[in-house]
């Protein structure tokens, strides 16, 4: 048997995509259950305070609804690190939006009449839910997610950049920022005695398992956590949210399944989101751009339920070479929604101001700005010393500049109009890290020459379940026909989340190492399966533990074209181009879905996206689609994306680099650079709104003798 | 809730008589955005989609008598000569699922601040019919506004049509949005020019507690073009006159700060689109009075 | 007249009539979803503000979160269950297939209703906003990628599937090669005309 082509690398069309097409696939709350129960929370109305009195009377007077909880009758849930978690338990609220009670019924309708009808009375109390850049709460956390150190230091900065012959000082703010999925979270949750079934929208089954049985009390077999299609999370689906938690609650009080799909105005405050970022950056550079002095501070925010604290100097360890640097983390506790992940965290938000400074810096030394990045391009990961396992920053620079045909730009400011138009273009660079997290996978031989391997994976969108089948294929060395892969159940072989870009590596790696050794135990069987079929199972925790040391992250670059309306303040994007070096691609067509649709969230970050906190009522102001703007299609341009193969032994057997996040990386500051290149303006806290662009943009009209 | 569904307009007009909260409802874009979550819970909807004749329209010789319930896409595709500003607006209105069914009798219930077509109404010159079983009563659209989300309708009244002038000279919708579609409005503005009477009339959207005319600019921008004669000689308006008629439209604003936009950007906007639109429809009057003549 | 809160209605969905009681307050989307378990019509946001739940309603598209099923009574009513053929998939979704118009597949059946539908207006002769000249004797605009974009925009996607969302709407509708021309500025007008 051979294959015509190699299995990997293949633009193989998506395994699950026929039933999406034609509505098949099933989602959290798709799937019929007899009986079923529908619950409805209600959000808390103050921003803290505690909860004085529940009235439930006039709900339940609807013969059609079950139960009414809240911390007054709720069952008790056991302890877990993620404070959101603990729904219904305590009288005292957060923030608002937090939720105060739940309706149950055995409609609809009726659920969110009675939740409509739950009158909760609540003793407010003063809060506060504003980020500055002086609050008198900042301090400095411990470390910034998972084991980053909070600040970083190198070489003397302050000395040299106060020598230095060209000085950047500039602080650039990104708003708050909400995930969206179109699905909202979700699930369905069954009892069957002491085994609960959850048809959930998360991002990593067994995740979710290991919440629900800690919270529950229940050993983690006891659960399980079905996750076959998801539709989106982008983050907000990375661990388990209240939705489960309550649906799992409600359906053990009313003793009946219950459906939980949270209205889309109640995720802004329930889900999380990415926080505000203030970041400071200083450069000091020589006259031809050489930076010598880095220093990249940020000011953050989490909830009075802690939360993630957005890593967003980070970058700034990665990116360039500065004998001196430094960068640091400080974070504010306030009265607001608990902030999560959203698409790269960190690397987002922190590369929109470094790769906006580096712009400044270019045009402040007369350097035109890829060659800047070029001339500033490290040896070795600036921060740990580490060796690249392989960069390619500047051949995807290289690739963008002809593909993009920089070359034919005009550098002057605001020197291309048609008519009313004024014509930019734009460049940034792009990076995220490449992380794998141990997991495990089971292939097994059937007698019939078929093969079914099993990972809890998450398929969110990113094509999971299609590249694990071209790893598993390409490792057993049998058509794809042939081999069957699950995933999207934690009854399935313990799996990492769908997040951080690691996917492919941390399921494919054990999918590959347990189909290869598949192979080799039926090639010394001579190819004879017995009759019950041969199971191999495979753990990467050790292969994880013998790598060697290096700095391992993906590159790229992004190039935006924008056209501005001078009268109205109206910003387009006419084009987008990314070149990546992200390892070997595995599958192109949806690694170009996943770049594409990166960067198109990219775009709405740069011009139509972020959250308004309304000061007097402590919540988000935009709580629905048509407030909180997401790209629609009439927003997208063409979107051009390339990637530079590399070959790197350092990652895994596929030799991938995660994909989903980097697209996101540096689309703002390649539009905002573009814009500026197009008028001038410089805008450094987005989204760049008319309104925001505007008063510059006349100001600068007046200015010019034009 | 009740559903009641009258099948005939007379039914229809009795069912509100006898149920005064009674809240109607025909494609529903309106109406079940505010229900689905509660924001309004009417004890007994009207659904007024089994009566056909709100479902259409009479191109009269003066005026297109306009079915309350003619959906956006109608308009768009079959009134576009008669009421050009309107099918603009249309074509603005929500997302395309919502044009199919939205329409300008669901708008004027509605009467929110934001709705796209009272712009091109007020612009285009248009009364509503409002009718109870008392009777018959002609609106001007500029008296129909009173509040924020508020209307003069009484509580057994319905709107049975709009009663819109036909263009008479060229129509011109603006909006201004930050997203490309789907997008309700920072701002909009709607001009008609009405050369048989030769006065000019307008529209704001979104810039204040109800939709209104800019009438100070109106009525200055119709003595500077009686004055200079150029209803009659076709020329050009001049920048100057185009700038103080674009200033009195941002005054006659009263807009506030919101998530969508400043006031201030607000007002220039108005300042913007007031200007563009007069631009463009004079361009488009001075084209046709050309061709006129040389034909 | 009495008070009542529920109906026994027929909807016809896909060719089949399906009788049932409903609340009044039921939605045609929470119907078809929880009643007769055509979950493939999708709740995004039940404020018609996603497309998400986009069906046909009497061959034109609507959203489904914004139509009281007991409103729906004897209108016909085509929903992403109801367009393949057995197991020839309709020419969108095949499209939507081959080019990877979606990834998560949340927001796909109502893109694909919509999708249908934008063929067909586009047949028909219906202006857009991206229509430059709307004077109806103006007649068909060509179904160029910036049509395709703005009669597509009553759909969202968060995965930003939508560069192969525009090419599969082009290649369902015969008319490939418009993906191609770039996004052109409004052509045909000047500024501000010459009053200004």
């Amino acid at each position: 048997m051979t294959t015509t082509r190699p299995l990997l690398g293949s633009p193989m069309t998506r395994l699950e995509g026929r039933e999406k097409v034609t509505g098949t696939a099933r989602y959290a709350v798709d799937y019929p259950v007899d009986r079923v129960a529908y619950a409805w929370p209600v959000p808390a109305a103050v921003a803290r305070g505690e909860i004085t009195a529940v009235d439930a009377t006039a709900a339940l007077a609807d013969p059609a609804v079950l139960a009414v909880l809240s911390y007054e009758n709720a069952p008790r849930l056991h302890d877990t690190d993620d404070r959101t978690l603990a729904v219904l338990q305590s009288p005292h609220i957060a923030h608002r939006g937090q939720f105060a009670a739940l309706a149950v019924a055995t409609s609809l309708e009726a659920a969110r009449g009675a939740a409509a009808a739950i009158r909760v009375a609540y003793a407010p109390e003063p809060h506060d839910v504003i980020l500055t850049r002086d609050h008198p709460g900042l301090y400095k956390p411990d470390e910034v997610d998972e084991g980053m150190p909070t600040d970083r230091e190198h070489g003397d900065f302050d000395t040299v950049y106060a020598r230095a012959q060209v000085r950047l000082d500039a602080v650039y703010e990104t708003p708050p920022l909400h995930n969206h999925p179109l699905e909202p979270h979700a699930a369905t949750a069954m009892w069957d005695g002491d085994d609960l079934t959850v048809y959930d929208s998360n991002q990593g089954a067994t995740a979710v398992q290991h919440v629900l049985a800690e919270l529950f009390g229940l050993a983690t077999g006891k659960i399980h956590v079905i996750n076959e299609h998801v539709g989106g999370g982008f983050g907000s689906k990375g661990t388990a949210r209240p939705h489960v938690v309550l649906a799992a609650m409600a359906a053990r009080v009313v003793r009946r399944p219950v459906k939980l799909a949270l209205p889309r105005n109640q995720l802004a405050a329930v889900t999380g989101h990415r926080s505000p970022t203030i970041q400071r950056i200083r450069i000091g550079a020589d006259t031809e751009g050489h930076v010598q002095a880095l220093a990249h501070e940020v000011t953050t925010q989490i909830s009075a339920l802690d939360g993630f604290v957005e890593p967003a100097a980070v970058v700034s360890r990665v990116m360039y070479a500065a004998p001196n640097s430094r960068t640091t983390h400080r974070v504010t506790r306030l009265d607001v929604p608990t902030p999560s992940w959203m698409r790269a965290p960190g690397e987002c938000p922190g590369m929109f101001a470094l790769e906006s400074a580096m712009d400044e810096l270019a045009i402040a030394c007369g350097v035109d700005p890829i060659e800047l990045r070029v001339r500033n391009e490290p040896t070795v990961e600036p921060d740990s010393g580490l060796p690249f396992s392989s960069r390619h920053l500047v051949e995807c620079l290289r690739e963008g500049t002809r593909r993009f045909g920089w070359h034919d730009r005009d550098p002057r400011i605001a020197g291309k109009h048609e008519g009313r138009l004024l014509i930019g273009s734009g460049v940034a660079a792009s990076t995220y890290p490449v992380y794998v997290m141990a997991s495990h996978a089971e292939a097994h031989a059937g007698p019939d020459g078929s093969y079914e391997v099993h990972v809890s994976a998450s398929d969110i969108g990113t094509g999971a379940r299609t590249v694990l089948t071209q790893i598993a294929a390409d490792a057993l060395g049998v058509p794809l026909d042939r081999v069957r892969v699950r995933v999207g159940s934690s009854d399935l072989p313990p799996a990492s989340v769908a997040g951080a870009s690691s996917g492919t590596a941390s399921w494919g790696w054990p999918v590959h190492k347990a189909c290869t050794e598949l192979r080799q135990r039926l090639e010394a069987l001579g190819h004879s399966v017995p009759e019950q079929g041969l199971t191999v199972a495979a753990d990467i925790a050790e292969d994880l533990d013998d790598r060697e040391d290096y700095a391992r992250h993906a590159f790229g670059a992004q190039f935006a074209e924008v056209q501005v309306d001078t009268v109205t303040g109206e910003t387009r994007v006419r084009r987008l181009l990314g070149v990546f070096a992200a390892g070997r691609i595995l599958n192109p067509r949806t690694a170009r879905s996943q770049f594409i649709g990166g960067m198109t969230m990219g775009l709405g970050m740069a011009l139509l996206e972020g959250s308004t906190m309304d000061p007097a009522f402590g919540d988000y102001a935009e709580r629905d689609l048509a407030s909180y703007h997401v790209p629609a299609c009439a927003d997208v341009p063409e979107i051009d994306v390339h990637w530079i193969e590399e070959e790197d032994p350092q990652l895994n057997p596929m030799g991938s680099k995660g994909i989903g996040e980097i697209g996101i990386v540096g689309t703002a500051a390649a539009i905002a650079n573009a814009v500026h290149h197009a008028t001038g303006v410089r805008i450094r806290a987005l989204p760049i709104h008319p309104a925001v662009l505007m008063p510059p943009l006349a100001g600068a009209r007046q200015a010019s003798p034009s | 809730m009740d559903f009641l569904r009258p099948a005939s307009w007379e039914e229809a007009l009795a069912a509100k008589a006898e149920h005064p909260t009674a809240v109607p409802i025909a494609g529903g874009t309106d109406v079940m955005v505010e229900i689905n979550f509660d924001h309004r819970r009417p004890d007994v909807l009207l659904d007024l989609n089994r009566i056909g004749e709100l479902q259409e329209w009479e191109v009269g010789e003066e005026t297109v008598r306009l079915g309350a319930s003619v959906p956006y896409t109608r308009i768009i595709e079959r009134l576009r000569g008669e009421l050009p500003g309107l099918a603009l607006a249309g074509h603005t209105v929500g997302s395309p699922q919502i044009r199919n069914r939205g329409s300008v009798g669901g708008n004027l219930g509605a009467a929110s601040p934001a709705g796209d077509s009272h712009p091109a109404l007020l612009a285009a010159g248009a009364e509503v019919e409002a009718v109870s079983v008392r009777g018959t009563r002609m609106i001007p659209v500029e008296e129909f506004y009173t509040g924020v989300k508020r209307n003069c309708l009484e509580a057994d009244e319905l709107i049975r049509a709009v009663h819109i002038k036909k263009a008479d000279g060229p129509q011109q919708f603006s909006k201004v949005g930050t997203r490309n579609a789907m997008v309700i409005a920072v701002c909009a503005f709607g001009l008609a020019l009405h050369p048989e009477t030769r006065t000019v009339k307008t529209g704001i959207g979104s810039a204040a507690p109800t939709p209104i005319r800019a009438r100070a600019a109106e009525e200055f921008l119709n003595a500077a073009l009686e004055e200079a004669g150029l209803w009659d000689n076709g020329r050009i308006i001049p920048p100057s006159v185009a700038r103080q008629f674009a200033e009195l439209v941002s005054g006659a604003a009263n807009p506030i700060d919101d998530v969508r936009g400043s006031a201030a950007y607000r007002r220039h906007a108005l300042g913007v689109m007031a200007r563009r639109t007069l631009g463009w429809t004079w361009d488009e009057y001075r084209g046709n009075e050309r061709s006129a003549r040389c034909a | 007249m009495a008070q009542s809160t529920s109906s026994v209605i027929t909807l016809n969905v896909n060719g089949e009539k399906r009788t049932l009681p409903v609340d009044h307050r039921t939605t045609l989307l929470d119907a078809l979803r929880e009643r007769l378990d055509l979950t493939g019509t999708k709740k995004g946001c039940d404020q018609g503000q996603c497309g998400a739940c986009t069906v046909l309603i009497d061959g034109r598209r609507a959203v489904s979160c914004l139509q009281l099923a007991v409103a729906a009574e004897g209108r016909e009513i085509t929903t992403i269950e109801g367009l393949a053929d057995g197991d020839q998939l309709h020419p969108v979704q095949q499209a939507f297939l081959d080019l990877d118009g979606f990834q998560c597949g949340y927001c796909t059946p109502g893109q694909i209703c919509s999708a249908l539908a934008v063929i067909e207006e586009h047949a028909a002769g219906w202006p857009s906003a991206a229509t430059t000249d709307v004077r109806p004797e103006a007649g068909v605009p060509p179904l160029t990628a910036d049509e395709i974009r703005e009669r597509m925009s009553g759909n969202l996607c968060r995965c930003g599937a939508y560069v192969s969302i525009v090419q599969a709407v082009a290649r369902a509708a015969g008319v490939e090669t418009a993906q191609a021309a770039p996004a052109l500025p409004q052509q045909g007008r000047t500024e501000e005309g010459t009053a200004a």
